[in-house]
C-alpha cells in the first residue's frame, strides 16, 4: 500500500483484514503521515491530539502481529481530507496546521533537493532573508 | 523554485538558460505551493531572519514574459516586484512594502473542504502521472480540477499531461473566456505602485490571434 502525504511517497504494511478503512502500523505512523503516537496523544510537531476515550478501542488494533491506527477516522476527526485509488492513499493538509500557520504568519518548512542533488531545508536559511519565487515550464 | 512534474528533464534547460546565482530547486509534487496556498506561478514569498511570511500569495510577474509556439513576448508586468523586493532586502521591516498582520491575514486565506480534498486529488493523480499510469493521472486530474476551478496550477499543470500544445491553447481558451466573461483574475492582484500585473492586461488583439495559432500548430 502506498500513502501519498507531506510530499513524500511511503510504502508502508496494508492489514489483510481491514475493510476499507486506511490502517497504518503505528511503527510506520511518523514516516507514513508525520504523527507519532505518545502517552499525550498523536503528535505532529507541537501539535498533540488526543484520541477520544470513547474510540480508543476502535481506532488502535493488534492485527498480524502488529499494533495499528485507523488512520482515516483519525483524519475525519481532524478534517483532514484523503481520496484513494487501489492501494494508493493520498493525504491533503491538516486544517488545524494551516490554521496555525496562518495564524503565526511563519513559514512552513519544507525539505527538497536543489540543483546539484543537496538537500535543502527552509528552515537551513534561519537567521536570512529569504525570496520564494515558482516557475514552470507549462 | 521550478514547480514542474517533468522534474529536472522539464525545466534544466530553463534553469541553464538562465544563468542563476541563487539556489535552484524542482518541486514535482507542487508542495510548496501547497504549504503557502499558492494557485499559479509565478508566485513568491518574503521570509523574513525569523522564518517570518512578510509577504505572499500574489502573481509576480516580470516586465516581460515569452509566451511558447513563436507568440513572442508579452508584457504581463513591470518590474516593480523586482524593485519592491530589494527594497524589502536593503530595509527590511523599515521597507514600505512589507505587509503589516492585517495585510497578511487577508492573503493569507484558510482554504474550505473542496479545496482540501482537491489538493490530495491532484497529489494522486501527480502520483499516477508518475509512475506511468495516465488513465488514472488524467481522471485525477479533472477531478482536482473541478473541485478547486481557480487553481491554475492544477488546471495547467493537469493539461500538460495531454502536451504542451494542448495546454497552451487551454490556457489562451480560458482566459480569453475569462476577460469577456468575468472580473476574476488568475491570483489575488500585486499591491504595488506602477502597473503590475491586474487583470488581463492584453488586448483582445493578442488573445484571438494566440489561439487561431495554436490551433493551427496543432492541427499539423
Amino acid at each position: 500500500m502506498i500513502i501519498l502525504a507531506n510530499g513524500k511517497t511511503n510504502e508502508v504494511a496494508q492489514r489483510t483484514d481491514a475493510d476499507g478503512a486506511l490502517w497504518v502500523r503505528l511503527g510506520e505512523l511518523p514516516a507514513a503521515t508525520g504523527w507519532q503516537m505518545k502517552p499525550q496523544g498523536a503528535c505532529l510537531g507541537e501539535l498533540c491530539v488526543p484520541l477520544p476515550e470513547s474510540q480508543r478501542g476502535e481506532w488502535i488494533a493488534d492485527a498480524d502481529d502488529w499494533v495499528w491506527l485507523n488512520y482515516s477516522e483519525f483524519a475525519d476527526m481532524l478534517g483532514q481530507k484523503y481520496v484513494r485509488d487501489g492501494d494508493v492513499w493520498s493525504l491533503g493538509s491538516i486544517p488545524e496546521v494551516r490554521r496555525m500557520g496562518l495564524e503565526s504568519a511563519v513559514a512552513p518548512d519544507f525539505e527538497v533537493t536543489d540543483r546539484n542533488g543537496d538537500t535543502l531545508r527552509l528552515s537551513d536559511f534561519r537567521g536570512h532573508k529569504v525570496v520564494l519565487f515558482t516557475w514552470s515550464s507549462w | 523554485m521550478a514547480q514542474d512534474s517533468g522534474g529536472p528533464g522539464a525545466v534544466d534547460k530553463w534553469f541553464d538558460r538562465a544563468k542563476p546565482t541563487y539556489r535552484c530547486v524542482v518541486d514535482p509534487t507542487h508542495e510548496i505551493s501547497s504549504l503557502f496556498g499558492w494557485v499559479n506561478v509565478p508566485s513568491a514569498a518574503w521570509i523574513d531572519e525569523n522564518g517570518k511570511i512578510v509577504r505572499s500569495n500574489e502573481g509576480v510577474y516580470p516586465a516581460e514574459t515569452t509566451v511558447g509556439f513563436g507568440l513572442g513576448k508579452v508584457r504581463l508586468g513591470d518590474d516593480s516586484f523586482a524593485e519592491a523586493t530589494r527594497d524589502w532586502i536593503e530595509r527590511g521591516a523599515d521597507s514600505e512594502h512589507v505587509w503589516s498582520s492585517r495585510e497578511l491575514a487577508e492573503r493569507l486565506k484558510p482554504v474550505d473542504d473542496d479545496r482540501l480534498l482537491a489538493e490530495a486529488t491532484f497529489k494522486l493523480a501527480l502520483h499516477f502521472e508518475a509512475v506511468g499510469d495516465s488513465e488514472r493521472a488524467l481522471k485525477h486530474f479533472a477531478a482536482a480540477q473541478d473541485l478547486a476551478p481557480d487553481n491554475w496550477n492544477y488546471q495547467r499543470q493537469g493539461w500538460t499531461h495531454k502536451g504542451t500544445a494542448y495546454a497552451t491553447l487551454q490556457i489562451l481558451r480560458r482566459t480569453s473566456d475569462m476577460r469577456k466573461n468575468t472580473d476574476k483574475s488568475f491570483y489575488d492582484p500585486t499591491e504595488l505602485p506602477g502597473e503590475n500585473f491586474r487583470r488581463f492586461t492584453e488586448p483582445e488583439w493578442f488573445w484571438t490571434p494566440a489561439v487561431r495559432r495554436v490551433k493551427q500548430l496543432l492541427r499539423r
